[in-house]
């Protein structure tokens, strides 16, 4: 059988920070590898698109004054951003992009920004300009799949009144100083502030999300279905980290 | 407090030296005992600061070399670092126990995060900025803050801005400083600009308005001509205009005269500009600058070449990715085959969050004149992946021993590029010395 996957990645040009077009590179590789063909489109602007058609919707993480630029046009696309959750378009959110989900995050100049409110959880800004900085691992159920997830966390933001963590942190910070979870995971949309970017080192999510996609259109589609792609570079970067900040 | 705190820092500055260090500890004693002890020392001649991402130790040296060649008696933190602790100990150690500087200039390279401590405190001339990028973002935030520190210590500044008319994250300063005037220097359009990029990851929105930018051209990264599509921000006109520039010669020209630069790339031909601006602002002749360029020393782990027996290995730092990217345009350059060996570390200095290596255009050495990648540091196999995800297709090797790594580079070609992290970079440096023995 023939599949495809259709991404689309959302403000693409400045939502951008520490490496998160990583993210696209990897699914872009384990998607061909397999013979799955990966289409990247992106979506600016002002940009006439309707995401409900797409499998993925992407957004990263932006510098504060940058994301500021994107709110009205975020919003103007609610309806059609719940459209399309609500045809099973699977959503990965990165650091920026994971709050503005919630009810409003607080910049670092204490402004308050409307998010488009799909969410209960909402973002204050770190006390005296304190920011969450550093290695991170938690430990994640992914719908029964349990796995070690390692990134790197750098936000000034606490999100809190998180209903359903991605995991539980095991090392770093998370979604608050002392929370001691991450991310948000509720079947939908996956959330994390983890950069790293957060795929390469994450093949179990990375294929995790392909799966997710796929299901769209595929409803019976497993993680399983994906043939095996295996690299040794992938398990020695996570062994490296885990031996430095696990023990 | 104030004579405490010069003779503590002289005193434990001697004692460091005996044993061969010293740095930032004797200022931060200095600055223990009397917190404002900057504010209390006095200067005659001019005194310069040079900040911004990339460039500035560079920049710093050659206006420092500017100013000595001219006759001055210069004081500069050539060899101590760039923190408020590291320049305290630059000014005590070389001034008088009344707190006179001994020296009739003094220029400075200032760490960006560090401008407002030492801007507001000393009687500063001249204030060089040559350029803000994504750097170590885990330790500089968000590069947003960062100038926002820069900005708030303007608005009392009664000095001369030196400013890098090309960057719009540079030419902003002006806005926040009503009291000071400004020099533009940069680079005219010419055969290398470019009228689009997917480099650039600064410089997309207004920083006054929040409007888009436009570009008429890119010179590098988001470094070009640009205007604001709302209101009147836009490139400055330049003072200082370098042009006709040729980049396999090395050479420009600024007001009909010709000069050679004494690095590799366009972004050295900006701190060329800054230095030529510095000079036009304290009335020094240009062939002053001319005899600074051409005497430039070559640092360490900059295109720094070893060459033995036919083998030829070229040895480059980089720490983020606009730094990164002008490396790898200079490897790709070179189109014979080659062995390309990279080392990254995860220290403090080299920045302890990697993701920028998937900010840089590794692809540019991702090619087929490329005949082996050797991944080697603390996150050897992070760069491997990222390598991988590259769609590498040649052998792409993880070595965790740095002098094997090197070794093994230089025993599979005569034609070897080490690319290394701040950290990594003198021990790459002694492992090539040492495998080309």
């Amino acid at each position: 059988m023939n599949y495809t996957m259709k991404v689309c990645w959302m403000y693409h040009d400045f939502m951008d920070l520490y490496g998160d077009k990583g993210n696209m590179m990897v699914l872009k590789k384990r998607c061909e590898d397999r013979g799955i063909e990966f289409i990247l489109d992106t979506c600016g602007i002002g940009e006439e698109k309707d995401l409900s058609t797409y499998d993925l919707i992407f957004l990263g993480g932006g510098a504060d004054k940058e994301q500021i630029n994107l709110i009205p046009d975020l919003l103007s696309r609610k309806e059609n951003i719940k459209k399309a959750m609500d045809e099973k378009t699977f959503v990965l959110l990165i650091c920026g992009g994971y709050q503005l989900f919630g009810q409003y995050y607080i910049a670092a100049d204490n402004s308050k920004i409307s998010g488009l409110q799909f969410y209960d959880y909402y973002t204050d800004t770190g006390k005296a300009g304190s920011r969450c900085i550093g290695n991170i691992i938690i430990d994640a159920n992914l719908d029964g799949l349990q796995t070690k997830i390692i990134g790197f966390e750098n936000h000034g933001g606490q999100t809190l009144n998180v209903t359903n963590p991605l995991g539980k942190v095991l090392v770093g910070y998370g979604n608050s100083f002392e929370g001691g979870y991450e991310g948000f995971y509720d079947g939908k949309i996956l959330g994390t502030y983890l950069h790293g970017p957060l795929l390469p080192k994450n093949p179990e999510v990375a294929d995790f999300v392909i799966a997710k996609s796929l299901q769209k259109n595929h409803q019976t589609f497993k993680m399983s279905d994906l043939s095996p792609l295996e690299n040794e570079y992938d398990k020695n970067a996570r062994k490296v980290l885990i031996d430095r900040l696990m023990k | 407090m104030k004579l405490l705190s010069i003779i503590a820092t002289k005193c434990s500055a001697f004692a460091l030296s005996l044993i061969g260090r010293g740095g930032s500890l004797p200022g931060s004693i200095g600055l223990k005992l009397d917190a404002n002890i900057l504010k209390k020392l006095t200067f005659t001649g001019p005194v310069i600061l040079v900040t911004g991402t990339n460039g500035k130790t560079s920049t710093a040296n050659m206006i420092t070399d500017l100013l000595s060649t001219q006759g001055y008696h210069v004081i500069s933190n050539r060899k101590g670092d760039n923190l408020k602790a590291g320049i305290t100990t630059t000014l005590l150690t070389n001034c008088s126990l009344s707190g006179k500087v001994n020296a009739n200039a003094c220029v400075l390279e200032v760490d960006e995060l560090n401008v407002r401590h030492i801007l507001p405190n000393i009687p500063v001339t001249a204030f060089v900025v040559n350029n803000f990028f994504r750097d170590q973002l885990d330790r500089a935030r968000e590069m947003e803050q960062l100038i926002d520190s820069i900005e708030k210590v303007l608005p009392n500044y009664k000095g001369e801005l030196i400013l890098n008319g090309n960057d719009p994250n540079v030419v902003r300063l002006i806005k926040k400083a009503p009291n000071a005037h400004a020099t533009y220097y940069g680079i005219a359009k010419n055969k290398y600009s470019l009228p689009k990029t997917n480099e650039a990851s600064e410089g997309k929105f207004c920083p006054h308005c929040g409007a888009r930018l436009t570009y008429s051209f890119y010179q590098y990264s988001h470094i070009g001509e640009f205007a604001c599509t709302k209101c009147d921000f836009k490139s400055p006109e330049l003072d200082i205009s370098l042009y006709d520039i040729d980049l396999e010669k090395e050479t420009f020209y600024y007001n009909n005269e010709f000069f050679k630069s004494p690095y590799e790339g366009m972004y050295s031909m900006y701190n060329c500009s800054a230095v030529l601006a510095c000079a036009k602002f304290l009335n020094i002749k240009t062939d002053v600058a001319k005899k600074v360029f051409a005497n430039a020393p070559q640092p360490k782990g900059r295109n720094e070449k070893f060459e033995k027996n036919g083998t030829t290995c070229i040895l480059n730092l980089v720490k983020n990715p606009t730094g990164a990217n002008e490396v790898m345009k200079v490897i790709e350059k070179d189109q014979k085959d080659k062995v390309v060996c990279i080392v990254l570390n995860d220290r403090e200095q080299d920045g302890t969050d990697v993701s920028w290596i998937y900010d840089t255009f590794f692809e540019k050495i991702i090619k087929d004149s490329t005949k082996e990648i050797i991944c080697t540091g603390l996150r050897a196999n992070d760069m491997a992946l990222r390598i991988y995800y590259g769609n590498y297709k040649g052998p792409l090797t993880v070595i965790e021993d740095l002098d094997t790594a090197i070794s093994t580079s230089l025993s599979k070609s005569d034609n070897v590029y080490a690319i290394a992290t701040y950290t990594a970079l003198l021990p790459t440096r002694n492992a090539i010395l040492k495998g080309m023995k």
